[in-house]
């Protein structure tokens, strides 16, 4: 769930240039919601559907207020330049890490989360939080290629593998057509996992040798692209895209529903891809951990968590939930993963500040060639 | 005239504030900022160590602090930063050029027009900016994509003449279209301030002594209009070289500003330290830019 960069770019700007007052309006905000039953979510855009929001609020008596952010990058940000009061946050797996690091998380009453069980076993104890003390699953994506089917077939090129976004020797017939994502990591993931390596991969020489792959293709991407990718792949000006599991299930559906000529399809490449899972954690400076905590548990019932799958397309760790999940949407492996797939897809870990820079380097070496 | 100097001394003090505030502090913390190192979860480390391990595992350690000129090694370690600079500056020439070239014409039509209708046209000059500056950047993505009428009647000239169809969307020439539309209004402003103040009867004058229309423009209209010209400049150039909203939407693979560069530091690389540095650097070249141009637009006294 990575939504549009450099929207958040300005809102994070601004947050930073805003940072005293915002966190003063926080406070003032939580001083008088504190009494009342109010759980406050700090959550992805579009990222729960209304009716289970609506029956949580039944079942609980109490009331919920979202606020939402569109990375990782902008709730880190949001929450290091004083946001407080949330109950319950939502990030993603390095994101997480990243606060377990910095003490900001609280720890899970497990006796309250007794539908726990309903989690697929392959999602829990992940490398950032072993034994779950503060996390539980929420949703996932894949970072994937989705394709024009008809126009793929017809200049007869393969779509399960990075070749198509790395090789000239296929990238010829379609330049212009394609864009990958504008994110560091990610581009870099998919080249290294190209190359054999891992997408956490982090030896210098291993990172030039992505960078070459990367500069040989550019020539015959049309744009880096976080998210205009999901109307051009519906309305047939691009053919292939790197991007998100969740935004090319929308891309998928609206060219069904406009009755586009051609199929919009995604696949997760056979080298194997990045996995990225979004848990519910307890933010320290919420007021309400009881409430969280049976949120949490109502999340888990497998009716509630097939809404949100079925409302954006995202992958879903909940085993209890595949009954409600449509069954066009579970029969697709690039959104349910059988074992042998899943075994191939990593999570990113968070990188130094060393790293970081020189990483950036590289990416601007990249941009500028 | 005591009374006098502190009435102008209460005057001035708001804005002196304001700038001090607003200009000066954050210039200092930005300066601060760019001789430190990054913390770990971004942000910046700590001045000195943390004295417990639990404390240094909640502010990211990483086992270096205090003051450092690294970021400042790293940015002159390679000619890649020189490099975006040079082409922003380019971009930014380019596009202060054409907006000039553009809004001369704009500009000295509103003057010249009757002056019951100055006020409407002058609205619609400005009558874009009612509108979301990122919608109307959105706009042009529609506009300018391959399945747009745009683009279609553009390639189907490109064809008539035997060249190969173009993507005009993604490309440098988006980035130029898109800096041009949107600082358009910030030349044709004080150019038409400028133009309108002249005085009709020194063109009659050159005409009585022989000039022909080209001589006019270029003898008497034109070194006038120097001062309008120096400041629309100003407003578009500046803008411009910071800019990194349009680079994102409309540009291709190769469309990176310096904007871009600073804006990535301080959220995907989360290196504030580098950011402020790239900022601070950005600030000189502006200011160069700047005294350049406040240089040229002095009135010149014929003295």
């Amino acid at each position: 769930m990575k939504h549009n960069r450099f929207l958040i770019s300005f809102l994070c700007l601004l947050f930073i240039i805003l940072a005293g007052c915002t966190s003063e309006n926080q406070t003032s905000n939580n001083s008088s919601e504190k009494n009342g039953d109010v759980l406050r979510l700090f959550n992805w855009n579009n990222y729960i559907s209304q009716q289970t929001i609506e029956r949580f609020e039944q079942t609980c008596q109490c009331r919920v207020t979202q606020d939402y952010y569109s990375d990782n990058e902008e709730l880190l940000a949001k929450l290091a330049a004083g946001a407080s009061g949330y109950d319950l946050l939502v990030p993603t797996g390095d994101a997480m890490d990243t606060l377990i690091r910095q003490g900001a998380l609280s720890t899970l009453d497990k006796s309250q989360i007794t539908h726990l069980k309903n989690i697929d076993p392959n999602y829990l104890n992940t490398e950032f939080d072993p034994g779950n003390h503060y996390s539980v699953p929420y949703a996932y994506t894949t970072t994937l290629i989705g394709f024009n089917r008809e126009k793929l077939a017809e200049l007869g090129l393969p779509a399960a593998s990075w070749a198509i976004i790395f090789e000239p020797e296929y990238l010829q017939k379609i330049k212009g057509r394609i864009t990958v994502l504008d994110s560091q990591r990610e581009l870099m993931a998919a080249a290294l996992k190209y190359l054999g390596y891992s997408a956490n991969d982090t030896d210098e020489a291993h990172w030039q040798q992505a960078k070459e792959l990367i500069i040989r293709a550019k020539p015959y991407w049309a744009a880096f692209s976080n998210t205009s990718y999901i109307r051009e792949l519906a309305v047939g000006n691009l053919w292939v895209a790197h991007g998100y599991s969740n935004d090319m299930y929308q891309a998928a559906l609206d060219a069904k529903k406009t009755g586009r000529q051609f199929t919009v399809e995604f696949v997760i490449p056979a080298e194997g891809a990045v996995l990225s899972l979004d848990s519910m954690v307890l933010h320290h400076s919420g007021h309400r951990p009881d409430l969280a905590h049976r949120f949490i548990n109502f999340m888990l019932e497998g009716a509630n968590s097939a809404e949100l799958t079925n409302l954006t397309g995202s992958g879903n760790p909940n085993l209890a939930a595949r009954p409600y999940i449509h069954p066009e949407i579970v029969a697709n492996p690039a959104i349910f993963p059988d074992a042998a797939l899943l075994h191939r897809l990593e999570m990113l870990h968070d990188i130094n500040h060393t790293q970081r820079r020189l990483l950036s380097r590289i990416w601007t070496e990249i941009k500028l060639r | 005239m005591n009374k006098f100097r502190l009435t102008r001394w209460l005057i001035s003090l708001p804005p002196t504030l304001f700038l001090l505030i607003f200009f000066v502090v954050p210039s200092l913390i930005m300066i601060v900022t760019s001789f430190r190192y990054p913390g770990e979860y971004g942000g910046l480390a700590p001045l000195t160590a943390p004295e417990t391990p639990e404390a240094a595992a909640t502010q990211g350690d990483s086992g270096l602090y205090g003051l450092t000129l690294e970021a400042y090694r790293f940015f002159f370690s390679d000619i890649l930063y020189a490099e975006i600079f040079l082409k922003s500056f380019v971009v930014a020439a380019a596009s202060t050029l054409i907006c000039l070239i553009m809004a001369y014409p704009v500009a000295m039509l509103i003057a010249q027009s009757a002056k019951k209708y100055r006020n409407l046209m002058i609205l619609l000059v400005v009558l874009p900016f009612a509108s979301n500056f990122l919608i109307r950047i959105y706009a042009w993505m529609i506009i300018l994509g391959p399945e747009s009428a745009f683009s279609h009647l553009i390639n189907s000239i490109l064809q008539l003449f035997g060249f190969e169809p173009v993507m005009l969307l993604f490309s440098p020439f988006a980035v130029l279209v898109g800096t041009v539309y949107v600082h358009l209004p910030f030349m044709i402003l004080p150019l038409y301030t400028n133009l309108e103040k002249h005085d009709p009867v020194l063109l009659d004058a050159a005409q009585d002594l022989g000039a022909n229309r080209w001589q006019r423009f270029w003898l008497v209209t034109w070194p006038q209009s120097l001062p309008g010209v120096y400041s629309g400049a100003a407003l578009v150039f500046i803008p411009v070289l910071g800019m990194f909203a349009i680079p994102d939407i409309l540009g291709g693979t190769g469309d990176i500003l310096i904007g871009n560069l600073i804006k990535d530091q301080f959220l995907g690389t989360r290196d504030w330290p580098f950011g402020s540095t790239l900022s601070i650097m950005l600030m000189l070249a502006v200011l160069g830019v700047t005294g350049l141009f406040t240089l040229l637009a002095r009135p010149r006294t014929p003295k």
